[in-house]
């Protein structure tokens, strides 16, 4: 008996036939899809000279469709939204609640003017639009145009706001796109290409998505798709297995765009303990790093690391501070956080050891597995912090700045840091061992697709930044009668 | 009701209140078996609160006082990971005298006499506390930058020895003969020669009481010693790789001066091989042996033995012992009789046991392991970790309630599912709980997640950089 089905979605026309059974997570939470092998040879571009309709089409105009395609996402009345929304129950990790709230804020995601500066800031709609001419000290006129290219994105499938960031991005940039269907998000692409195939039928941002399912892995689809005569770039969210399973196919004329898997720490300053009603504040912003997206999102707080210092006192301030922070954490309203709906086995039995260790840990809370704090009594982070999950995290006290250097490595993404003082004395420092986000504590999981991710201007390097020179020889000193220089 | 002194035999010297007989061990109703089970587990329990602090604690904690039933064991039985709940960070800074305080909280034995001053690696702290105290800790690698270290002691080690020699030479069903001594053999160990991991603790113990004291009968594959030290840095290094902090691994110099030893140690491993191989189809054909290994290592000594044509090596009367899961490896359908063909033995025996329990489970002809009497398996459902019910068939994870060992806490939590059918007998005849033969480690059943995708990295990464360590080792 299978709990869904995917159906796939070509350029307008909605794939329900061929249904292969495919085991889910575990084997428990079955579902079908079209088998991908028949299913392979439709989804690329036939051509790449059809991405031309795209440029018959306006800035304003794609704003029209993606603004519609955000009002048509209401999830009272949108049957695709409300069909990804019970998918998503069964092959999430997400509580219904929260899940419910994902998708009533969709459309906002769409926002026309917010859209637009997304545009403009990250790219410049100049190029979007048309050639950006410049004159350089050589004389020549320098034109740039920013080309859409065919994409085969593999999102991440905590949370459906990677889908419609993956479609924003697609259409802002004129791109093609094929999107692989994580499993554990089955439905949010393909009721967004659904919906967008509703409010703009055969128009060419219609014309320019797909979406299917196939196993990640699958070395019989992906070799045949993922191809330079196919694509030229992959998108490929978290996820390292799937990450570095996408390399085999790179080459020459297939780029790679690697939204990696990463992890996040916290650095909160001893003017956290300056008044109670400080403290009170900043265990409500850890507790909110902590617990959104449950613990589930690449930006969560894990390990924090406090400037307490580690004597008696600081000890006592760590402990205090983490006894707040649990408070504050299982008092998260339900579409907010929630007791996890899975718990990692071996983390538990770790806290089960932990609490028998009181000499280096003290853990409060997580009998009943909904979410603990964990404070070191030492100033070092509990040997499974890669582990931690489930709205468990760890309070690190340390004496000194230099030590907060730890909670940044390769695998960083964001640092959610108290007060704002701390974070411009860290900002110059911390991005040199891998941070690549530094915001304001509380603010960790309040993400906006308006900035650079991971590093790196992912819109515009789905982008082909492409050149048209104009030399005059009369201002640009041919080569041709370059002499001899001796 | 049982007697007083009679359970004081059965719960230290179990071999002498079964008069020696495994028949006898594994044959009593199981009523009465239950009852002298319960007596004993009070009892111990009595005795380790008071003489174990974590016990205490945990105990204090959850207001237990006392266990008269099965499942009052239930809350105080400890997660595996107990024995790796210290800071690595206190052995990078070689703060033996902070682990030796930890190690003082997880057994009674008295370590106020260890003397951790001067103790510059693992190895030295373990020998230190090997010398001053009656602990023989053993040490098993991890995965999350640390080592398990689980206070064994001398005792302990060799009575598991004897008890061993008992189930290898004997056969369920047949008395001893008391005038018939068990016999000393060869024993052929195809590991390295010493060490404080788990199993190459073993090596003194399995030289004293199989080969009737003549060291040149024991057989190692590798003369070389494992050390310690070096397998807290391989598990810091998958745990660096898993975190992405490579770059920050410190090896400690004192390690790093022994890498040329530890090469030349590699360099060996290829002409031990051939040695080994070569002593075993020659100088040892014919004669009575102990052998002991995983499955796969059984099977490819004996695929390759095969190969160049030799098979029937040893006496058929020979003691062959293994076990273990096949750790990854793929092995064929016919792999035991690949094994059986090439040492031309009548039986090899498989056992199912864990570092941290006293018992290893014997399987009986119908290829299920018993539960030694001296052991109270739980099954627990492997999300909430209550008991499951002790009757009918049921699959969960395993733990045990370990009557027999003094030196550390004897309730353990494996990491294992296997399956029990508390009401059915075995057709083997014996009266005691079988085990069946399928017993799978949890982490290896995580695997069939196949391609959730989320963009926080955590347990696959993990995953990624333990393969990533295998293909280095190889």
């Amino acid at each position: 008996m299978s709990a869904f089905r995917i159906p796939a979605f070509l350029r307008g026309e909605v794939v329900e036939e061929d249904w292969t059974q495919f085991g889910g997570r575990g084997g428990s939470e079955a579902f079908e899809a079209p088998d991908p092998q028949r299913l392979v040879e439709r989804l690329p571009l036939p051509s790449p000279a059809d991405l031309a309709d795209l440029y018959s089409i306006s800035f304003e105009e794609i704003l029209d469709v993606l603004e519609a395609l955000g009002q048509a996402l209401d999830f009272e009345k949108n049957p695709h939204v409300q069909r990804a929304y019970e998918a998503a129950q069964v092959a999430s990790n997400y509580p219904a609640a929260m899940l419910r709230q994902s998708y009533v804020t969709l459309p906002y995601v769409f926002d026309r003017e917010s859209l637009r500066e997304l545009a403009e800031q990250r790219i410049g709609i100049d190029y979007l639009e048309g050639w950006v001419a410049r004159r350089l000290r050589d004389g020549r006129e320098l034109r740039v145009r920013a080309f859409g290219a065919r994409a085969l994105h593999v999102p991440a499938g905590n949370g459906g706001l990677v889908s419609a960031i993956t479609l924003l991005r697609n259409a802002l940039t004129r791109s093609d796109a094929i999107v692989k269907v994580p499993s554990n998000d089955p439905l949010t692409a393909v009721a967004l290409a659904r919906t967008l195939a509703d409010v703009a039928p055969g128009h060419p941002l219609t014309r320019h998505l797909a979406v299917a399912y196939w196993k990640g892995g699958d070395t019989a689809v992906e070799e045949r798709l993922y191809r330079p005569e196919h694509i030229e770039k992959i998108v490929a969210w978290g996820g390292f297995a799937s990450v570095k399973h996408v390399t085999r196919y790179l080459q020459p004329g297939l780029e790679l765009i690697a939204l990696d898997p990463k992890r996040s720490a916290t650095i909160i300053g001893p003017e956290a303990f300056e008044s109670e009603a400080t403290l009170d504040e900043v265990a409500t912003r850890a507790a909110c790093d902590i617990g959104v997206a449950n613990q589930e999102a690449c930006a969560s707080a894990r390990v924090i690391y406090v400037l307490c210092g580690c004597d008696a006192q600081g000890l006592e301030r760590a402990n205090r501070l983490g006894e707040r922070i649990y408070e504050k954490l299982v008092g998260l309203p339900e579409h907010v956080s929630t007791a996890p709906v899975r718990v990692d086995r071996e983390l538990r039995d770790h806290l089960a050891a932990a609490r028998l260790t009181e000499d280096w840990y003290r853990v409060i809370g997580g009998e009943r597995d909904e979410g603990a704090i964990i404070v070191s009594q030492l100033d070092s982070a509990v040997d499974y912090a890669p582990l931690l999950s489930g709205r468990v995290a760890n309070l690190v006290p340390v004496d000194d700045l230099k030590q907060v250097t730890d909670a940044v490595n390769a695998y960083t993404q964001t640092v959610g840091i108290y007060p704002e003082s701390l974070k411009r004395e860290l900002r110059d420092t911390l991005p040199l061992y891998g941070a690549q986000r530094l915001t304001s504590l509380g603010y960790a999981c309040h993400v906006t697709p308006t900035m650079p991710q991971d590093a790196i201007e992912p819109l515009r390097r789905m982008c082909k930044w492409i050149v048209d020179e104009e030399c005059d020889p009369e201002r640009v000193f041919p080569l041709w009668k370059q002499p001899a220089l001796s | 009701m049982p007697e007083t002194k009679n359970l004081d035999l059965f719960m230290n010297d179990p071999i002498a209140f079964y008069d020696g007989s495994i028949t006898k061990m594994h044959q009593v109703p199981r009523d009465e078996l239950e009852a002298q089970q319960r007596l004993a587990m009070a009892a111990r329990f009595a005795e380790h609160r008071e003489g174990i602090e974590i016990v205490r604690n945990l105990a204090d904690r959850i207001d237990v006082k006392e266990v008269r039933e099965f499942d009052d064991m239930a809350p105080l039985l400890f997660a595996h990971t107990t024995f790796k709940s210290y800071p690595a960070a206190l052995l990078d800074g070689k703060r033996f005298d902070l682990m030796t305080k930890w190690l003082a909280k997880q057994t009674p034995h008295d370590l106020s006499r260890v003397e951790t001053r001067g103790c510059d690696s693992i190895e030295a702290w373990i020998d230190e506390l090997d010398a001053h105290s009656e602990l023989r800790v053993i040490t098993s690698s991890g995965t999350t930058g640390t080592i398990s270290i689980i206070p064994k002691d001398d005792a302990g080690g060799f009575y598991s020895m004897r008890l061993w020699r008992l189930f290898l030479f004997q056969e369920f069903g047949v008395e001893p003969d008391p005038n018939e001594p068990l016999p000393a053999v060869d024993v052929i160990w195809p590991n390295y020669a010493s060490g404080k991991l788990g199993h190459l603790r073993m090596v003194e113990l399995l030289k004293k009481e199989f080969t009737g004291g003549d060291e040149s009968r024991f057989h190692p594959l590798y003369s070389d010693a494992v050390s310690t030290d070096l397998m807290f840095l391989a598990s810091k290094l998958r745990a660096a790789a898993s975190r992405g902090e490579l770059d920050r691994v410190k090896i400690d110099p004192k390690l790093l001066e022994r890498k040329a030893e530890f090469e030349a140690m590699e360099k060996r491993r290829p002409e031990e091989l051939k040695a080994f191989f070569e002593r075993m189809t020659t100088q040892l054909v014919g004669k009575r042996v102990f052998m002991l290994g995983t499955y796969a290592l059984m099977h490819e000594i004996a695929r390759e033995g095969l190969d160049r044509g030799v098979r029937g090596v040893f006496a058929k009367d020979s003691a062959i012992l293994t076990g273990g899961g096949a750790k990854g490896h793929v092995l064929p359908e016919n792999y035991m009789d690949v094994i059986r063909e090439f040492m031309g033995v009548d039986r090899i025996q498989e056992g199912y046991g864990m570092s941290e329990v006293s018992a290893m489970h014997w399987a009986c002809p119908e290829g299920r392991y018993h539960v030694q009497p001296w052991t109270i398996p739980y099954l627990l459902d492997p999300d909430s970790s209550q008991p499951l019910p002790r009757r009918g068939r049921q699959t969960g994870r395993a733990a045990f309630y370990d009557l027999l060992n003094r030196s550390h806490w004897g309730g353990i939590i494996s990491g294992d599912e296997i399956t029990i059918d508390w009401d059915r007998p075995c057709a083997c005849g014996l009266a005691s709980v079988p085990i069946e033969h399928e017993i799978m480690r949890y982490s290896e059943k995580q695997g069939v997640e196949d391609d959730r995708i989320t963009c926080n990295a955590t347990q696959e990464v993990h995953d990624e950089a333990v393969s990533f360590m295998r293909e280095f080792e190889a």
